[in-house]
């Protein structure tokens, strides 16, 4: 009955308790908007595509990010918070074990592109890793930088950058009023970067291509995988030392 | 419990809450459909940039001319921009998984401690995306994936962010 304790959890309230009544109405109410909802989603997919030829595909995709989100508590603040702040890992671990899974598919897909010895890289239709699949971008003490103030940041707003999304949908009005201020930091950075990027101490352009670095797609993913195992086992280890199974 | 076996389906299907690793594996998923098909992989706060410059824009501040934007406002279109359409999308999905399991409620700020809590971290998260060239999902969750170094170096500096954060917490927001 874990459902129950982690809703009352959630949900500490001083007013009285609610009558089966009004939880019965409560929830025809809530299921004849979802459903209402659900039917408003569909209109907006169609208008969505004429405006974009991929346009209903992507906003499938995004609601049911969103949904699965919501449904699993997925929160990667928390898995990146938790172990210090609770000593807990279990959303560490499955953090882990979603970039694992994502890793295949790029694999996939980038050495469909690259060739299996890297030997499409830096030809005319493939110029430069940055140009595959996924986002591989520039590298250096920015990337410390902002993690770090990004770090911070979505600790103390009790959500990241997907979190936040997910919780305005929930109802709750922290973040409707985090995400305010998340867009006018956002505004700040687009002007802070020009000046990160005019020092060559605080900015470093290159992306930074693992397959490319270590000298082929078979030591890439040795790396890959064994540092992503390694992290597992050490979540997994650290999760079970704190909640005193060890 | 009688009440929710008075309505199994509802139960089984909309309002019991899926694992940690239902979650990532469908995350997974969606993502790398996202990337296959479109070409571009899921991106969150491109977006936020672009909003803000629009309201800038709105409020008779051209921030088109500055740096960070080069022109880029004026080619904005929401429905063109992938990153717009799936924000979107994960608060109405996030909305439509509460509605139907039944959950939904506004959940007020308690005290003022939340509301710095909101615009302290709000900033916080802005600018250090920016700096980084993405937040947690596209400096993370879609390039150490993609075998990017700076998704690496993402996740150890985040870290060590939310320790610090977890302990500024503590100290000055709970």
């Amino acid at each position: 009955m874990s459902d129950s304790t982690a809703s009352t959890i959630r949900r500490t309230s001083s007013k009285p308790k609610e009558t089966p009544e009004q939880r019965a109405r409560k929830r025809k109410k809530q299921l004849t908007a979802g459903t209402i909802l659900v039917v408003l989603v569909i209109l907006l997919g169609l208008f969505i595509q004429t405006q974009n030829p991929k346009g209903a595909f992507i906003w499938i995709i995004g609601i049911a990010l969103g949904y699965t989100l919501q449904r699993s508590r997925f929160c990667f603040t928390a898995a990146m918070r938790d172990p210090v702040l609770t000593g807990g890992t279990d959303l560490t671990k499955a953090v882990i074990m979603a970039i694992a899974l994502s890793s295949l598919g790029y694999m996939a897909l980038q050495m469909k592109l690259t060739g299996l010895s890297l030997e499409n890289l830096g030809s005319e239709t493939l110029l430069d890793a940055s140009k595959l699949p996924g986002n591989i971008r520039a590298a250096g003490v920015q990337t410390i930088i902002g993690g770090f103030i990004f770090g911070i940041g979505a600790v103390i707003a009790g959500g990241c950058a997907s979190g936040t999304l997910m919780r305005m949908g929930e109802g709750f009005m922290q973040q409707w009023i985090a995400i305010i201020f998340f867009v006018a930091g956002s505004v700040i950075g687009a002007v802070l970067l020009p000046i990160f990027q005019a020092s060559p101490i605080l900015y470093q352009k290159a992306p930074i291509y693992l397959p490319q670095l270590l000298g082929g797609w078979v030591p890439a993913i040795i790396v890959q995988f064994g540092l992503l195992f390694a992290i597992y086992v050490l979540a997994d280890w650290y999760g079970k030392k704190k909640s005193g199974e060890l | 419990m009688g009440e929710n076996k008075k309505y199994p389906f509802h139960e089984t299907f909309l309002k019991k809450e899926w694992s940690y690793s239902t979650g990532a594996v469908l995350l997974a998923i969606l993502a790398l459909a996202l990337v296959t098909v479109t070409g571009s992989a899921w991106g969150v706060t491109g977006a936020f940039v672009m909003w803000g410059g629009k309201f800038l824009q709105l409020v008779g501040i051209n921030a088109d001319t500055w740096k960070g934007f080069n022109g880029a406002l004026a080619k904005y279109n929401f429905w063109k921009d992938q990153p717009a359409i799936t924000d979107t999308g994960i608060v109405v999905g996030a909305l439509i998984s509460v509605l139907l399991a039944a959950q939904f409620k506004i959940k007020k700020i308690k005290s003022s401690k939340n509301v710095w809590a909101a615009i302290l971290g709000g900033l916080c998260m802005g600018i250090g995306a920016r700096l980084a060239l993405g937040c947690n999902i596209g400096s993370f969750f879609s390039a150490l994936p993609a075998f990017s170094l700076h998704g690496w170096l993402f996740w150890i500096s985040i870290f060590s962010g939310a320790a610090v954060g977890s302990q500024l917490l503590k100290k000055y927001f709970m």
